[in-house]
């Protein structure tokens, strides 16, 4: 065990507290509405409750010895490097530890939007360490499964996390979650259609308003000029609040239980995406996965920007090396303030799993010491396995020293898009539901945005009147 | 099962104990044989309750409760189905679900029917165009939906290729609201109308000739035999197809499959059909207490509309006389 722990007395006494300040609200569980409902069942004369057995819990703890952990990188994905990075990791900590961790793939489209997490925790079975993106995290978070990490960690590595990042990971200032990557969003073209439409660097869009009028000159019969998200979800949500906080809007306004929606910069920001279908220059539908996708949408033509984030430079020098493209990024409104959206995913341990305390030392060993390694990880990570901006201090600075930022799109990553980000949003289902429903209504029912965002607003703020989890952020 | 021996007979040749013989003489053979046949159908009834039975069960009293989806739940009483009648994306759901059903079952029985009738005579490769016909049944829905997805794409997809020639290319069929249930549509028809073409040739073949030379003979025309022979037999079968299509078209799965490989229930809520809004309660927003409550209420309904359709078919007799 090569993790500079504190002395296990205290770790026990300051886990104990984390756990007597983490639980659950009363309530039935769901072993006695089991026996409420094969009770209603015997009382119809079906069966008697000799049949529970069949369909009572099996313990986290039968599942075998072994940490479960789960994610979507699994090898023959898309890109190769990012596997090989979580088995290194996880056979680095199985090498020095008793309790062995073991690698659950879960196919991409099942983790971010399927079914999988969720019937596991519904059904006591979730598994030990996981992976969660910030707009996922109120609902592991209030749903009480997630392990507080700060008594494992030096103050010194928690401070080393760039504090906006880390935010919405942390609940009364204790850490829930440790982010592996920055994953900022971005503009990209293709070279080739810039060329080809006439346009020069000179063109690169400052304003929204540019931007509209170049997809224009980059659109054809087929080819559309610029491409944001269409799907509703999540993702959807995360790549439309750049726009909104570049207009000065806020999902909630601080310090208060009102809703920003109805704020200028939303509407302004629904108007936008609203006029780019209008206008022709988007589409309504994307190809591959969705907009995140940048192969099967810039490099095959069907558009000529795309709105995407940073992963899509591993993901083109994996899959389309020889494609030729150019970053610029997220246009602005006429005098608004430059801002992208951070995103980025973090390891998270189970407090309701076989072993939380081993689970929380397994994360804060592989992100969050201060030992060499651990900070050599989240360089290979960052600009090896995949194209990502680092989460902490030593993190960007070593993999800076070690020419991970010097060149090509990920320097101008660093030095022109990043600053000025913000981290992704922390919501709960029901407030991205609302937002996606306006998102969805402007952008392609052709609602009214003001009254697309006053909608929302008044959801939220219904919402928010009786809402006693973490808070928005 | 040496209960289930015919009788004295048969056990003294096989040399019994004249005392087990005696005791089994109280059941009469009445009995004997109705214990014979449900120790027959017990396994399979055990199955249903343990399988079936229980988990609806289990379901229904789920939607009493307000579930965390991280083992907490707490009584809700009749909450959830309050919440169920104010929620307006319910109602929004509840409405895409009966155009999606008024317009599929009877597309299903009309194309069901008209590919039967088409691929009725015994010509010369009938068996292949039969086949190609079923063959999207045999393949995965999400393959399905993903193929379509493709062909129905902005600009380049095959079908917007297609259409441009006749001058109509620039249509968003997943991405325009007005368009994308009727997109749907035609992909769950497309896809199911080789099985319901089954179900009417084998209902077609069952009807003798010799009506249709009797009515030739009598001057009837093609019309005329189709509306006063073939529809009247096909009564059974009718009922068949509209039963088993009123379910699919409420709770199949194709109904969630598609919704969720072609359009995640978008664009604007346009194809949130009430199973893929109470997947996303369940599973998206770890609501599993209101989705069960949804999910009681579309049994309920469409136990409802099975009711109706029995009443109306007299058991699938239509024997209105």
């Amino acid at each position: 065990m090569t993790v500079d722990a504190p002395e296990a007395s205290d770790v026990q006494k300051r886990v104990d507290e984390a756990g007597a300040s983490r639980s659950r609200p009363a309530g039935m569980n769901r072993r006695s509405l089991i026996k409420v409902g094969a009770g209603a069942a015997g009382g119809l004369g079906l069966f008697g409750p000799s049949a529970l057995p069949l369909i009572s819990r099996r313990s986290a703890a039968a599942q075998g010895d072994t940490l479960k952990f789960w994610q979507f990188y699994a090898p023959g994905g898309q890109v190769e490097s990012q596997a090989a990075w979580f088995e290194n990791t996880v056979a680095g900590w199985n090498e020095q530890n008793d309790k062995q961790v073991e690698l659950v793939y879960v196919p991409n489209s099942d983790y971010m939007d399927g079914t999988k997490l969720p019937t596991a925790f519904a059904s006591g079975q979730g598994p030990d360490l996981f992976i969660i993106s910030p707009g996922d995290f109120l609902r592991y978070y209030n749903g009480g499964v997630l392990q507080d990490l700060t008594p494992f960690m030096e103050q010194e590595a928690i401070d080393d996390f760039f504090p906006d990042v880390l935010a919405s990971r942390v609940v009364d200032d204790k850490v829930f979650g440790l982010p592996m990557e920055v994953e900022p969003m971005a503009m990209y073209y293709s070279l080739a259609a810039w060329e080809e439409a006439g346009l020069t660097d000179s063109d690169i869009p400052q304003t929204w308003e540019q931007l509209l009028e170049v997809g224009q000159r980059l659109t054809n019969d087929q080819r559309f000029g610029v491409l944001f998200e269409t799907n509703p979800g999540y993702y959807q949500n995360f790549t439309w609040y750049p726009f909104m906080w570049q207009g000065g809007a806020e999902i909630q306004v601080p310090e208060s239980n009102k809703s920003g929606m109805r704020d200028p910069g939303a509407v302004e920001a629904l108007k936008f995406w609203q006029d780019a279908v209008n206008l022709g220059v988007s589409p309504r539908t994307v190809l591959g996965g969705g907009a995140w996708d940048v192969v099967p949408n810039l490099t095959t033509g069907y558009c000529a920007i795309q709105n995407v984030g940073i992963w899509a430079i591993s993901a083109l020098q994996e899959n389309a090396p020889d494609f030729e493209y150019g970053i610029f990024k997220l246009p602005v409104p006429e005098g608004g303030q430059y801002s992208t959206d951070l995103g980025g995913w973090a390891f998270v341990a189970n407090s309701q799993g076989q072993d939380p305390e081993t689970a929380a030392q397994f994360v804060v060993w592989a992100l969050g010491t201060m030992s060499e390694d651990s900070i050599q990880r989240g360089v290979d990570w960052c600009t090896k396995a995949k194209s990502d901006m680092a989460p902490r201090q030593s993190v960007q600075e070593l993999a800076t020293e070690q020419g991970g930022f010097d060149s090509g799109p990920l320097k101008q990553f660093a030095e022109e898009i990043l600053p000025g980000g913000r981290g992704e949003p922390r919501v709960t289902p029901e407030i991205y539901k609302s937002i996606s429903d306006a998102i969805q209504a402007a952008q392609l029912n052709g609602t009214d945005p003001e009254q697309a965002a006053e909608q929302a607003a008044t959801e939220i703020e219904a919402f928010l009147a009786t809402y006693t989890g973490a808070p928005i952020l | 099962m040496s209960v289930l021996s015919a009788g004295d007979a048969a056990d003294g040749a096989a040399g019994r104990p004249r005392a087990r013989a005696t005791r089994r003489s109280h059941l009469s053979q009445t009995h004997r044989e109705w214990l014979a046949a449900y120790l027959f159908l017990l396994p399979d009834v055990l199955g249903l309750l343990i399988f079936v039975g229980l988990p609806m069960v289990l379901a229904l009293s789920l939607g009493f409760f307000d579930v965390s989806g991280f083992g907490t739940y707490t009584f809700a009483g009749l909450g959830n189905y309050r919440k169920m009648l104010a929620d307006p994306l319910f109602l929004d759901s509840l409405q895409v679900t009966a155009k999606y059903v008024l317009v599929l079952v009877p597309g299903l029985y009309v194309s069901g029917l008209g590919l039967a009738l088409l691929v009725k005579r015994p010509v010369r490769l009938i068996g292949l165009f039969r086949a190609m016909l079923f063959l999207p049944n045999v393949i995965s829905l999400v393959v399905i939906g993903l193929l379509w997805k493709f062909l129905f794409v902005d600009r380049i997809g095959m079908v917007n290729v297609l259409l441009s020639k006749i001058g109509l290319g620039g249509l968003s069929w997943l991405g325009d609201p007005d368009l994308s249930l009727w997109a749907l549509l035609g992909v769950t028809i497309w896809f199911l109308m080789g099985f319901y073409m089954l179900i009417f040739l084998a209902g077609l073949q069952e009807i003798p000739r010799e009506y249709y030379d009797a009515a030739r003979i009598d001057g009837a025309g093609p019309l005329r035999s189709f509306r006063d022979i073939t529809l009247p037999l096909l009564k059974p079968t009718s009922f068949f197809v509209l039963l088993v299509s009123l379910v699919a078209a409420v709770a199949g799965p194709q109904g969630f499959d598609l919704v969720y490989v072609m359009t995640s229930g978008g664009p604007a809520n346009s194809t949130n059909l009430m199973t893929y809004y109470i997947y996303q309660q369940a599973f998206l927003f770890s609501n599993f207490g209101y989705a069960a409550a949804m999910a009681s209420f579309l049994v309920f309904v469409l136990l409802g509309l099975t009711g109706i359709l029995f009443a109306v078919t007299r058991g699938g007799r239509f024997d209105f006389d």
